[in-house]
């Protein structure tokens, strides 16, 4: 829990599937930090901290960034553990904030991501993907969770029906986001049909590769007071990195260890929910971190998926996810960030949540070889 | 091109690691053996089908994408490889790997290592069915 900082402000540029060719990286970028700082009221000038998560910004680097962007900056930092990043950015920029070496820093995450820039960051997304996967072939992690998929299903007597709820409640939240690129409704017999990706996994299961940026403004309690508007608080954030040397079989994830942690400094139960973030690259990550992090009561998988989320439609991933609003890259580390944000300042329009107060984000990511090394969560909540 | 598949093995405690550490997870140990693995179980089993048809190395050339089925593999030494897996082969068959050095991916100056396998006793068959695909 920090009493010292305040998130106030936060923007997300639209997501795109095919940009103009002029529209590079630090385009997307640059609009989502320019969005943030009009949405909180605060001139570049001020700003002196700023992070960056990015696949395709090299050869820049955040420093370059900066200069492009004409910030003069006494804390700069890069991160690039993807779908950890956004929160992973947070942790450091609160601790800096509190220690005073930054006052008001803007983080942001993005990425232009065609074909040939996804194909980049997976085949040289690491080394063991590079010299271990690609020449499979396999690029990207479809196939990975396919198997973790299968395991799931199997431990859980669980069903390709079960894990449409995830997608089909997100695409009912997204048809009420204008940014999201698949917004029309989609029922179980569309889902079950879709195209086949890495079976079981259909194209409704992985995430639309999107271009796009995401970005938030954090500052001091004392400089959020002068601004008078709406701002958020951060009540807990924990993170795990290679908590089972992969070795596992991932479907019990890093979060179960730090979940008791997390709720105890946040002085908050998962019950006094008003909405959550959960990571979703894929629908049984969002099944498995739920499941770790205590969202699922008395673990009734088939409740929480067909009650509490498809019927109920109780407010998780309310942007539609990164299932249905896209993925942009690194900035799928910073979507939920700014949509709980969002929320959280009552500034989501149509799809605002009533009385959203105390929201729940996860990351997760960085597959090292057979799942997500990365595992990290906050707690925020609306301030005054 | 192929080779029995192998994993490393602690020197000091006997942990198997693929792909290889640097140090020991289980007792910091910064001594490998190489060791033979190469039978073991299938335990899922998917197609891959591409989501672009077409797709350019990050060298420049473009290779022609198709369908890839991969198996998840659990060695009898404990480590779970990911490998190209012929089409024919189910969650719970037994099957015995190999390395493959992939001629059509290799990057300049290094390598890769691509693992196929074959169900037991018919190693040969199954490793040119598999080398035939993608």
């Amino acid at each position: 829990m920090t009493d010292a900082v305040a998130i106030v402000g936060a923007a997300e540029s639209a997501y795109v599937r095919h940009p103009e060719v002029e529209r590079r990286t630090e385009t997307f970028l640059a609009e989502a930090v320019v969005g943030a700082l009009e949405d909180a009221g605060i001139h570049r000038d001020e700003v002196d901290g700023l992070g960056v998560s990015s696949f395709s910004l090299a050869p820049d680097h955040a420093i370059d960034f900066a200069w492009r962007m004409g910030m003069r900056l006494r804390w700069v930092m890069e991160d690039t553990n993807g779908g950890a990043s956004g929160i992973n950015l947070l942790q450091h920029a609160i601790r800096a904030i509190e220690a005073g070496d930054a006052e008001t820093v803007v983080l942001c995450s993005g990425d232009r991501m065609e074909k040939r820039e996804f194909h980049l960051m997976t085949d040289r997304y690491n080394r063991v993907s590079r010299d271990y996967l690609a020449p499979l072939p396999l690029n990207g992690p479809n196939a990975l969770f396919s198997f973790l998929t299968q395991r799931h299903a199997r431990a859980n007597g669980l069903g390709r029906e079960d894990y449409a709820c995830v997608p089909i409640a997100q695409r009912a939240w997204a048809g009420r986001n204008p940014g999201a690129v698949y917004r029309a409704p989609m029922n179980l017999e569309e889902y079950m049909e879709s195209v086949p990706i890495a079976p079981p996994l259909t194209r409704f299961d992985c995430v639309p590769i999107v271009s796009g940026g995401d970005a938030f403004v954090l500052t001091t309690r004392a400089r959020a007071a002068r601004q008078a508007r709406p701002a958020v608080g951060i009540r807990g954030i924990r993170a795990l990195f290679n908590h089972d040397q992969q070795d596992s079989d991932a479907l019990t994830t890093g979060f179960a260890e730090i979940a008791g942690e997390l709720w105890a400094s946040a002085g908050a139960r998962p019950e006094d929910l008003d909405a959550a973030y959960v990571y979703d690259d894929y629908p049984v990550m969002v099944v498995c971190q739920a499941v770790d992090l205590g969202l699922v009561q008395d673990g009734d998988l088939t409740r929480f998926l067909r009650g509490r989320l498809l019927e109920d439609q109780w407010p998780m991933n309310t942007s539609g996810g990164q299932l249905s609003a896209g993925q942009a890259g690194a900035a799928g580390g910073m979507h939920g960030l700014v949509e709980a944000i969002t929320q959280l300042r009552g500034r989501a329009g149509e799809r605002q949540v009533d009385g959203a107060e105390l929201a729940l984000v996860t990351g997760y990511g960085m597959v090292v070889y057979k799942h997500g090394a990365c595992h990290n969560a906050a707690v925020l909540e609306r301030l005054g | 091109m192929s080779a029995a598949f192998t994993v490393d093995v602690c020197s000091r405690c006997g942990y198997a690691a693929y792909p290889p550490r640097i140090l020991c997870p289980a007792c910091g140990g910064a001594e490998w053996r190489r060791r033979r693995a190469d039978s073991g179980m299938v335990e899922e089993v998917t197609v891959r089908r591409p989501v672009f048809k077409r797709r350019q190395l990050p060298w420049g050339n473009w290779l022609d994408q198709s369908e890839t089925w991969l198996g998840s593999v659990r060695t009898d030494l404990g480590p779970v490889v990911v490998a190209r897996v012929p089409e024919s082969v189910k969650p719970g068959d037994r099957v015995r790997l190999h390395s493959q050095a992939s001629t059509t991916i290799a990057l300049p100056g290094h390598l890769a290592e691509a693992t196929s396998f074959a169900p037991d006793g018919a190693p040969d068959a199954a490793a040119h069915d598999s080398a035939g695909r993608g």
